[in-house]
């Protein structure tokens, strides 16, 4: 499983790791680059304890691309047993049908399958065209026509003879290894049920929280947040027990308050993603945006538009940050 | 000239008319200028009200060619307030600045004024009427002008004059001129004695006789030579620059503010003038409140006392409220004009900008201007209706508009 950027919500790596767990797992490795491991560090100790689980690092040193890592993890990933093994991808977010993949891997006697979802625009991504119903025939990246409607969705199931395969270079997996062995007839795909997003865009991001929040409004209403007392919550919102809200805010639709925040009088929250120990000062307004760790957004404070705030970033009382042409960093104040 | 306590002075402001004043749309186009609020007051009420401390004032005349109608009843409710007879002249065309006046001499000369001071309707400055009355007296001339000292590089968009640092005589003036004469400018206050009935009338007759060595436009060439109305007489290039240098104009100079309120943008820089002048003058017109029962007032700030805003709203510094207006809870106000009827709901923030009669701004929306971006202070025209969350950045927004989307930058029509 491989880290790509700062600020992928630790809730993420937490639902995978929960769906592997569900599906019998119980070794994770997570394969990361050379940059911020201290960041996963502290949240890996407490799944660990968590979920009873044993979870190690694999870290590069050299861009691997998206095949090498694997070849890097391979004392870790093959033992005698000779059982497959999942391959997650953490830019990504859907509901995780794992058990139904080990029965498809099962059925099909595939060396290697992979999920597949349906989307609206393919050309955006790598189209996996399909031979008879479940065979892939090949990749094609980002296709000018129309050659399908299936894209690769990162989800793996690996025999350990793939490993074989994979050299320890920069290598992708897409572009050399499946095509490989998709002309060798052992890639099966099976299609993902349920939601899917690449959450690697900040925009993608706040959709695939959408996605999430919606998906846990049917199946687990439990976690989300109902209105108590003087705030009052719309639609789907998630928010840790740690957090405090005050009174005469309005929260959601489509909102997560990470743990330790604090949301002052008179707030707005909406397609928003309020990341751990992040202070929200009175009548402030933050929509479509991803505040992140001990950030605080000022007093009257408009924070709009696709904007990210990085870690411990401070918006002053009544300024307006958005994004509007061009995206702009915000450096650290 | 020996003071005498018979000696009545008469005060004319030029209000101008619908043609004037434009770039004051659109908050002009459902009021005259002159009617627009400054500080919760109507921008003339300013020399009106600087008017009533000149000793021995009969009467006060607003003359422009607006209808008659649109002044009737401020008009009357004004001379009833300060107790002095304001009257509304109506020009059937314009005359320009000096021919206004001479058109209404018979009217002004009713009281045989012994000095008559002429008043742009949208000057701001502090008016100091009385103190210059004492200055001409003492001069001797036929006219006295305000003047100030500006920064060199504004200059050039004003009046320039050059005037004697001892006798304080006008010796030079020219109005914009290409390149620098001086950064003494011409205020737009005067104070005549009668004989400038004479000089204006003597412009009018020689007007065929002089050759006109400024440049004229294309349409003025195309005109036969009686169309030019020998009856529209300029103030500033048809008697102030021929009269420069003659002993009979001199000048007085204010160390005061000044600005000329030409848009939207500068009503809001001169309501913040005037309202930091009554903190000074009359301390009573503005507001105060620490957030208890009241809401938190910062700086200087006028509100209407029929407008409602409540306790946890935070207004100031430079906002005027006018009547009927309603701030709701959380409501941030800083360098604003919320004119009548507005409402503002939770947790909005409205900052440098001027929000038209009836217009409503949603919960937790924002209309902002930003000083020197293009367009400035944000202008809402009347009946905007801003939605909750929208935000209108540097915007104009014609009336009637209803914004469900941010916008910046924009004229919205």
């Amino acid at each position: 499983m491989r880290q790509k950027s700062v600020w992928t919500h630790p809730d993420c790596t937490e639902t995978e790791i929960e769906a592997l767990k569900a599906a019998g797992v119980t070794e994770v490795v997570l394969a990361i680059n050379h940059q911020q491991p201290e960041v996963m560090l502290n949240f890996v100790k407490e799944y660990e304890k968590k979920l009873d689980m044993k979870i190690t690092f694999s870290q590069e040193t050299e861009p691997l691309g998206t095949a090498g890592p694997l070849a890097l993890a391979r004392d870790k990933l093959i033992d005698e047993s000779g059982k497959p093994f999942f391959v997650l991808n953490s830019d990504v977010i859907c509901e995780y049908p794992l058990l139904e993949m080990i029965q498809f891997h099962k059925n099909h006697g595939a060396e290697a399958s992979i999920m597949v979802t349906k989307v609206d625009d393919p050309s955006k991504y790598g189209v996996v065209v399909m031979e008879e119903e479940a065979r892939v025939e090949s990749f094609v990246e980002k296709p000018i026509h129309f050659v399908g409607d299936k894209i690769n969705a990162g989800i793996y199931l690996l025999n350990p003879s793939v490993l074989d395969r994979i050299e320890l270079r920069r290598t992708s997996i897409e572009k050399e290894i499946f095509p490989k062995i998709a002309s060798e007839k052992k890639l099966y795909a099976m299609v993902l049920p349920g939601f899917w997003m690449d959450i690697g865009q900040p925009k993608d991001y706040l959709t695939g929280q959408r996605m999430y929040l919606n998906y846990l409004r049917k199946n687990a209403p439990g976690k989300l947040l109902v209105s108590s007392g003087d705030d009052v919550v719309i639609g789907n919102v998630m928010a840790d027990e740690t957090a405090v809200i005050g009174e005469r805010c309005l929260i959601g639709p489509d909102v997560v308050i990470g743990a330790g925040c604090v949301i002052e009088s008179g707030v707005r929250l909406f397609g928003c993603t309020v990341m751990r120990g992040v202070r929200i000062k009175e009548h402030a307004c933050v929509s479509d945006s991803i505040v992140g760790w001990d950030s605080t957004v000022g007093s009257w404070a408009r924070v709009a538009d696709i904007t990210v705030l990085g870690k411990d970033v401070h918006v002053a009382d009544a300024e307006v940050i958005q994004m509007s042409a061009k995206p702009e960093i915000i450096q650290k104040v | 000239m020996g003071s005498s306590m018979e000696e009545k002075v008469v005060a004319v402001i030029m209000v101008g008319g619908p043609t004037k004043g434009t770039r004051f749309r659109p908050l002009s186009l459902n009021i005259p200028k002159p009617l627009f609020p400054i500080a919760g007051q109507p921008m003339v009420h300013h020399p009106i009200s600087a008017c009533k401390r000149i000793p021995n004032l009969a009467q006060i005349y607003l003359v422009g060619f607006y209808e008659e109608r649109e002044f009737a009843l401020y008009v009357s409710a004004i001379s009833n307030e300060l107790k002095v007879p304001v009257r509304y002249l109506r020009e059937d065309k314009p005359h320009g600045s000096a021919g206004g006046l001479y058109h209404f001499r018979n009217l002004i000369m009713e009281d045989d004024p012994s000095h008559i001071f002429l008043l742009n309707c949208d000057v701001c400055c502090s008016f100091p009427l009385p103190e210059m009355l004492e200055a001409h007296r003492k001069y001797g001339g036929i006219g006295t002008l305000l003047v100030i000292k500006v920064s060199p590089e504004s200059a050039n968009q004003f009046g320039e004059l050059v005037a004697d640092p001892d006798t304080t005589e006008l010796l030079h003036y020219t109005e914009k001129p290409e390149t620098f004469v001086s950064d003494l400018v011409n205020c737009g206050v005067y104070v005549f004695t009668p004989d400038i009935f004479t000089a204006i009338r003597d412009v009018s007759s020689q007007r065929k006789d002089t050759a006109i060595l400024r440049r004229v436009s294309s349409f003025e060439a195309l005109q036969p030579a009686t169309r030019i109305p020998a009856d529209f007489v300029r103030l500033d290039q048809d008697i102030l620059s021929p009269l420069a240098g003659k002993k009979q104009l001199y000048t007085y100079e204010t160390l005061d503010f000044w600005e000329q309120i030409k848009s939207p943008g500068m009503s809001l820089r001169c309501s913040e003038l005037y309202l930091s002048q009554f903190r000074l003058t009359s301390p009573q017109m503005l507001a105060s409140g620490d957030g208890t029962k009241t809401a938190i007032v910062i700086g200087d700030v006028y509100i209407h006392h029929s407008a409602k805003i409540h306790p946890t709203a935070k207004i100031g510094p430079n906002v005027s409220i006018s009547a009927n207006a309603r701030v709701g809870p959380g409501v941030r106000l800083i360098s604003c004009i919320i004119l009548d009827d507005v409402e503002i709901m939770e947790n909005a923030v409205v900052t440098n900008a001027i929000v038209g009669w009836k217009s409503s701004i949603g919960r937790w929306s924002r209309a902002e201007g930003v000083y020197n971006s293009k367009l400035g202070v944000t202008i809402l025209g009347d009946s905007v209706a801003v939605e909750d969350e929208v935000v209108v950045t540097s915007s104009i927004v014609l009336p009637n508009k209803t914004l469900n989307v941010s916008v910046q930058d924009e004229i919205i029509l």
